[in-house]
């Protein structure tokens, strides 16, 4: 089933852009049929994996690195499957209509479909990379949909963020996931296999520790950085400038839910070990009550509905944190009910008023009757309010960290006050907008269209109304009777991640409802609460600017100096990469080369023998290195090009007879000839430059000796050291035995350069050749740029 | 510089250093020589007529562009690797016949190595000339002090 | 034979380009050979992978005395990959417009090239090594000389006195070996080295030698040539360098590392590491600061030598501390394997963002970002090329660079080398950053106003396109079936890591000669006198 799903998914997203052009009223509910028949089919699976069993498959991928093509279904992985194969459809849908003329609309389909279908592959995936190859495609897809509208900047900034800031956590995600691996394996290559993992014993082992501590920590960094946790949450609020079909299915209900699945999916291997559980709960507390604060204070609807998205997933974390299995479950499903329905309500507001503040609208209700009983059921379900199905899930989490003993105080405060922002933040989202005074139409707002303004805001057509009636009509469902489907998914994705079965207890709104708890009691204060800081939230919004302008809620502000000043290092690096000058860049490279060979030396210290060198040094060796070393040391000081060549040419002339005196004479004869050919060359390029004027101060010019007698020098040392070090013969004896005898040559340096290394010999010709083509070819276009200025 | 006893006497010595050129390619398996420093002689030959002359009196005595002459001089080079080839052995590996001119004459071994020697005798002049001439051209050609 | 024919077929191509008359005729054996040379490079990698490695004793004389090339699996499959940049590359350059004056010069220096490249990889001989590197310099000078364009001169003027400066390395370090052991064959050498009994001291020996393949291969602190001169070169190549030039500096590294210097793998891995952190490192910060897109890619290049050189010296160091022999023997060949993939697919990859730059400036005119803009829309073509390849570079799975790079961190987590690991993902991360960022600016946002309107492809866009296409499908291809191109990979960096094996094959069993006998190597008579 996984497989046709995602199979079906690849499909449709090649199919996509083909369906639009061919039926562009109709290509949205072509598209999203499919798909509603897969949830279907998972639909179908629910009673089997809720009874325990769980489909599984693998195909061989790159045995010999262990990675398979793995997947599996259980509870939480078909909970997501049924989520994604649900809501996806529904913002086809959206699309389809929010969208349609638009020319690129088929391209937004087909990448919506992939993401769709690396969600999926995301859960369903039982082998780490795998897992990881998916979650690297959702952080992608999301960065091009968020960039849909690529003409204005601030959906490209928003794009790059989010791709970067998620992008980094898959980074460090990747370094966990492999050290997790390695660790499962202990020494016998890493286990990649999800169950296999799980399963592990040595996970949790002390020989083990050293690689698991730093693996729980990235891994956590990587679903953090995924679900938003605080400091990472700001790409989330930014990246509302998306379409609404985007916002509801990435980044309310399922993408950004992929750090709290990872959590969720290893919690059975890590749960418990104090590292894990305490970053879970710190990070989930302070996200779930800063972003809620933050929520509170906001009267943009997405934004709005951003904030208590991070909120939610924070509670979700701290849940996970406490090992609250059933708890984590039930609210993971209320919000992706509840959220996404008001996603889709927020955006047809939008659409249909172009109003994007929530102060701004109100009394909708008569004008779109079935927008505000999807929105409003929404928004209930949100607040926690009887006896919808977030009721039930606000109860469990307050039961959850009620059991938990005396840590479980701060965070039940915490869970309370958030409570109390959410109220506020689902009434002015989700309800104010439908009632008291009906619009005044007449008055032209600033941000609306002059011909839309003629017809009115209206329910719209059926394709966008179907996604949040559905969410919001399950959410009451859920609530009133959880056996028709909420139960069974609550429960088998519970067993996912506490790793076994856990036990029976109620589920519906009534059944925790009555008799009532301390938790019941706690829950109904939150929503009186909430309501009055509604009423008050004028108020409330100047009471905490300062809070708001003091608190370092603004690493959304940091980011553009961030990146300047990552620029800024940049070119630095590049500067000095460059070299400053060409000059600047030899030396440079020249002292780095010193200083390696010369560490290297160092640490051999090998000494030359000099007695042994001197040995049978006549008069005239002496002589002609005299001549050399004079004719090195002449040529930078004279003043003159001609000069330098001439004197050149002495110490080439020099080198000539060094050959000779060591029995070279062909060796010494093509020295003279190449020699005087070079010279004659050289003069007469040197005849055609500018005199050279001033070659540099005397400061530099002592550094530059400075640099290149050490160079000298130390190569003229190693060769004195490693010279004749060995008794080895060297080849070139082999040469001289066998010239005649085998290669019918009395002339050993001839048969060398024809016979013995041909090879070297005809690849020298060519480098000449080449060279010759290439002066030809240099001067050419010279002189063609010459002849035409 | 380019004076009447000077024409003559590179036109006189010009045939000479060919001809040493040639003689340092044919003895060089065995005494010193070769085909590089036999090509530098002959390309040198050329280039005393280029400067006598003019570049245009060397290449019409060339009668070959010196880039094609260095194409030529490769595949002479590169030739000499097929007969071993075709026999079945590594490439470049020496093939001989042994020549016996007349009687008493000391067999001459003739080989595929020789053959290499006379493609880089032949890559050696065109590379040479191909540089003389383009500079001394440009020299022509451009004005003074540029 | 077989394994020489990547170096004299385009040897005898780069000839006849030169003699042949006619001035059309030096385009068309240009085209011809270099569409032929992947073929000839498949059967000597077919051959190699059927029977073991080649070994050639060039002129019937036996190692160490000759010359020996030497075509094992890795060196099999950088042949391949030269003949498929050639290939690319020239196809591409085959829908620019011909030049009568240059046609000639230039067909004859990219032959020259691509023999020279083949030759590097399959030199068994230092000296030969030598050899092959001055005649990639040259080619490779000339041919950026012949593009005359602009401030090409001032760039190649720092590319050649760094090369220059390599070479003299390269011949001080291959003549104080001779000196300390008498030999140039790199298997010799290994062999010689061990019974000179003095690990520092042949560490000595490697280090000119291994400066000198770092300066080719852009290695910090040795980089500035490689940001001057290739941004101003024209697009085809440009990407010919780009896929070539650099590898072959690494590749040399590799090898001399595994068979010759292996005396002190920890030292000599350490250093490695320690430049190819501070390569990944700098060359990525440098990149994306960059404002055109050459540049972006020329520093990228550098950064991505970091992976190369990030596989090898972890490949070193565990082989020279992992106490246990299976797990060291497995995990070594995982780190080279890993990073013998990513030259795979670097190479791949690379050149073809070389190529769509190419493909952008024929469009625009230009390839400075703040000029571009919209070509998501008005090129779709090209748009999708540039993703498949940036995504790859970026090493986003699935696509090519993913594999390579988690092969990489793998053996690095595994080795404990937690610093360079690090820097290997953060330098991916930023990779991701400036593809985005040439992404975001050139194709998704509305072009400026003033920027002029989109040219007419003119003829030739045919085979452009097309050479660029199909190293974007190879560049899919390595990515979704990663299971060859590992087996390739991993084959290949096994053979490395078998040092004996490798030196025995070189070194044992003499060619055959026309007299009939073979000509072993003899053993060493310390009873003749040396002179």
């Amino acid at each position: 089933m996984a497989l046709l799903a995602l199979a079906v998914l690849v499909v449709l997203a090649v199919a996509a852009p083909f369906v639009q052009r061919a039926a562009p009223r109709r290509a949205g509910a072509i598209l999203a049929a499919p798909i509603l028949l897969l949830a279907a089919g998972f639909l179908a699976e629910l009673p089997a994996v809720a009874g325990g069993t769980f489909a599984s498959s693998s195909w061989p991928w790159i045995p010999d690195l262990g990675i398979a093509f793995a997947l599996r279904v259980d509870g939480l992985a078909l909970l997501f499957a049924i989520l994604v194969c649900t809501v996806g459809p529904f913002s086809i849908l959206h699309a389809g209509e929010s969208l349609a003329g638009h020319p690129r609309l088929g391209r937004f389909q087909s990448t919506l479909l992939c993401f769709m279908a690396a969600m999926l592959g995301l859960v369903v995936a039982d082998d780490l990379i795998l897992l990881f190859a998916f979650w690297e495609l959702t952080s992608f897809t999301s960065f091009l949909l968020i960039g849909f509208d690529r003409e204005r900047a601030d959906a490209r900034r928003a794009a790059l963020q989010a791709l970067l800031v998620t992008g980094g956590g898959g980074l460090a995600l990747l370094a966990g996931l492999l050290l997790l691996a390695i660790a499962a394996g202990t020494g016998s290559g890493p286990v990649f296999s999800v169950q296999g993992l799980l399963e592990s014993e040595a996970l949790r082992e002390p020989a083990a520790w050293p690689l698991v501590g730093p693996a729980i920590v990235l891994v956590l960094a990587g679903c953090f950085a995924k679900s938003a946790m605080v400091p990472l949450h700001f790409w989330l609020p930014n990246a509302m400038e998306a379409p609404t079909p985007v916002s509801a299915l990435l980044h309310s209900s399922t993408m950004v839910k992929a750090g709290v699945y990872l959590a969720a999916r290893l919690s059975p291997a890590l749960g418990g070990i104090a590292l894990w559980d305490n970053l879970l709960l710190g990070f989930g507390a302070v996200t779930m009550l800063g972003a809620a604060f933050a929520a509170s204070r906001h009267s943009q609807l997405k934004k709005i509905l951003a904030y208590t998205t991070v909120s939610s997933l924070g509670l979700l974390m701290l849940l996970l944190g406490l090992g609250a299995a059933k708890a984590a479950a039930a609210y993971l499903l209320a919000h992706a009910l509840f959220k996404g329905c008001l996603f889709y309500c927020a955006g047809i507001l939008t659409e249909e008023t172009h109003v994007k503040y929530a102060e701004k609208l109100s009394g909708l209700a008569r004008l779109m009757p079935m927008t505000a009983v999807a929105a409003i059921l929404g928004a209930l379900s949100m607040a926690g309010a009887f006896p919808l199905f977030g009721f039930s899930g606000k109860e469990l989490a307050l039961k959850a960290e009620l059991a938990a003993g005396s840590f479980g105080l701060p965070l039940v405060i915490a869970t309370v006050v958030t409570a109390i922002f959410t109220v506020l933040a689902a009434v002015l989202a989700g309800i104010k907008p439908f009632v008291g005074a009906p619009p005044r139409l007449d008055e032209p707002s600033a941000e609306s269209h002059a011909d839309d303004r003629a017809a009115g805001p209206r329910d719209p057509a059926w394709p966008r109304l179907l996604g949040p009636l559905v969410l919001a009509g399950a959410g009451l469902v859920a609530g009133l009777a959880p056996g028709l489907f909420a139960k069974p998914m609550v429960m088998s994705t519970a067993a996912s991640i506490a790793g076994s079965a856990v036990p029976e207890s109620p589920l519906s709104a009534l059944g925790l409802l009555w008799p009532p708890t301390l938790a019941t009691a706690l829950s109904i204060a939150a929503l009186v609460l909430g309501i009055v800081l509604f009423a008050l939230r004028g108020a409330w919004r100047r009471a905490t600017d300062p809070i708001a302008a003091a608190s370092a809620f603004g690493p959304d502000r940091r980011w553009n100096a961030a990146l300047d000043g990552l620029m800024a290092t940049g070119r630095l690096v590049a500067t000095l990469l460059r070299g400053p000058t060409l000059t600047g860049a030899v030396r440079g490279a020249l002292i780095a080369i010193v200083a390696i060979i010369g560490l290297a030396a160092w640490r051999a210290g090998p000494r030359p023998d000099l007695k042994e060198a001197a040995e049978g040094t006549t008069l005239l060796d002496g002589a002609v290195v005299a001549v050399l070393v004079i004719s090195a040391i002449a040529a930078p000081m004279v003043g003159s090009r001609m000069g330098t060549i001439a004197v050149l040419g002495g110490a080439g002339a020099a080198l000539a007879a060094v050959f000779l005196l060591y029995g070279a004479p062909d060796l010494s004869m093509t020295t003279i000839a190449v020699e005087t050919l070079v010279v004659v060359i050289a003069s007469l390029v040197a005849a055609q430059l500018p005199r050279i004027k001033t070659i540099s101060g005397a400061a530099a010019r002592i550094r530059d000796l400075g640099i290149a007698a050490s160079f000298g020098l130390l190569v003229g040392w190693l060769a004195l050291s490693v010279a004749g070090r060995s008794e080895l013969k060297p080849v070139s004896d082999e040469h001289v035995l066998r010239s005649v005898p085998e290669a019918y040559g009395r002339n050993v340096v001839n048969v060398i350069l024809v016979d013995f290394r041909a090879l070297d010999t005809l690849g020298e010709i060519f480098v000449l050749g080449a060279a010759a083509v290439g002066v030809t070819a240099m001067l050419g276009t010279a002189r063609r740029r010459g002849a035409t200025p | 510089m380019r004076s009447v006893i000077f024409k003559a006497g590179a036109r006189a010595v010009a045939p000479l250093l060919v001809l040493v050129s040639a003689l340092l390619v044919v003895r060089g398996h065995n005494e010193p020589g070769g085909g590089f420093v036999g090509g530098l002689l002959c390309a040198s030959a050329f280039a005393l007529v280029a400067l006598a002359e003019g570049v245009g009196a060397a290449r019409r005595l060339l009668r070959i562009e010196p880039l094609r002459l260095v194409g030529i001089g490769l595949l002479v080079a590169l030739g000499s690797a097929i007969p071993a080839a075709i026999a079945g052995f590594a490439p470049f590996t020496g093939l001989w016949v042994s020549l016996q001119l007349w009687d008493k004459a000391s067999p001459v071994k003739l080989g595929t190595p020789l053959v290499f020697d006379l493609g880089v005798y032949l890559t050696v002049v065109g590379i040479a000339l191909a540089m003389i001439f383009t500079l001394e051209e440009s020299d022509d050609d451009a004005p003074a002090g540029l | 034979m077989t394994a020489m024919l990547p170096i004299l077929v385009p040897l005898l191509a780069a000839a006849l380009a030169l003699a042949l008359p006619g001035d059309r005729a030096p385009r068309l054996v240009l085209l011809a050979t270099a569409l032929f040379l992947p073929l000839v490079a498949l059967l000597v990698m077919v051959r190699v992978h059927e029977s073991g490695a080649i070994v050639v004793h060039v002129g019937g004389w036996a190692a160490p005395f000759g010359i020996a090339i030497v075509a094992d699996r890795f060196a099999s499959i950088m042949v391949m990959l030269a003949a498929i940049v050639g290939a690319a590359t020239v196809l591409f350059s085959s829908g620019e417009a011909p030049d009568p004056r240059t046609d000639r010069a230039r067909s004859t220096l990219i032959l020259a090239l691509l023999a020279a490249a083949a030759g590097a990889f399959l030199a068994g001989d230092l000296f030969n090594l030598y050899v092959w590197f001055e005649l990639l310099l040259v080619s490779s000078f000339g041919l950026a000389v012949l593009e005359g364009r602009g401030n090409q001169l001032a760039g190649g003027i720092v590319y050649v006195v760094l090369s220059l400066l390599s070479s003299t390395l390269f011949l001080v370090g291959a003549g104080l070996c001779y000196g300390a052991v008498g030999t140039l064959n790199l298997a010799d050498l290994g062999v010689r080295l061990a019974e000179l009994g003095n690990p520092r001291l042949a560490t000595v020996l490697a280090s000119p030698l291994l400066i000198a393949f770092a300066i080719k291969a852009a290695v910090v602190p040795f980089v500035a040539w490689l940001p001057a001169a290739y941004p101003p070169l024209s697009s085809a190549i440009g990407a010919l360098f780009a896929g070539l030039l650099t590898k072959v500096g690494v590749y040399a590294i590799i090898r001399t590392s595994t068979i010759a210097f292996v005396q002190e793998p920890e030292v000599i891995g350490f250093a490695i590491l320690t430049a190819a952190g501070a390569t990944m490192a700098l060359g990525v910060l440098a990149a994306v600061s960059q404002a055109e897109i050459r540049r972006i890619l020329s520093f990228h290049i550098a950064s991505q030598i970091g992976y190369m050189l990030m596989g090898t010296g972890l490949a070193l160091v565990i082989v020279a501390t992992t106490p246990s022999e299976s797990v060291r023997a497995e995990l070594a060949t995982i780190a080279l394997g890993g990073a013998i993939l990513y030259i795979l697919h670097h190479i791949i990859v690379k050149t073809n963002l070389f190529l769509v730059a190419g493909l952008i400036e024929r469009r625009r005119g230009t390839t400075e970002l703040k000029a571009l803009g919209g070509l998501a829309q008005s090129d779709p073509a090209i748009a999708a090329i540039f993703l498949i390849s940036a995504l790859s570079l970026a090493g986003l799975p699935v696509f090519s660079g993913f594999w390579a790079k988690l092969v990489l961190v793998r053996a690095g987590l595994d080795a404990g080398a937690w610093i360079v690991t690090g820097i290997a993902l953060a330098t991916g991360l930023l990779t991701l950053l400036s593809m985005m960022k040439i992404w975001v600016e050139a194709f998704w946002r509305e072009p400026v106003a003033a920027a002029p309107p989109p040219r007419e492809p003119g003829p030739g866009w045919r085979p452009m396109l097309a050479a660029s296409g199909a190293l974007a499908a190879i560049a899919l291809a390595i990515g979704l079936g990663a299971r060859p191109a590992w087996w390739l990979a991993r084959g290949a960096a096994e053979d490395m890591l078998a040092r004996d094996a490798a030196a025995a094959r070189v070194l044992e069993g003499g060619p055959e000669t026309p007299t009939g006998e073979r000509r072993e190597p003899r053993a060493p008579d310390p009873e003749e006198p040396r002179r």
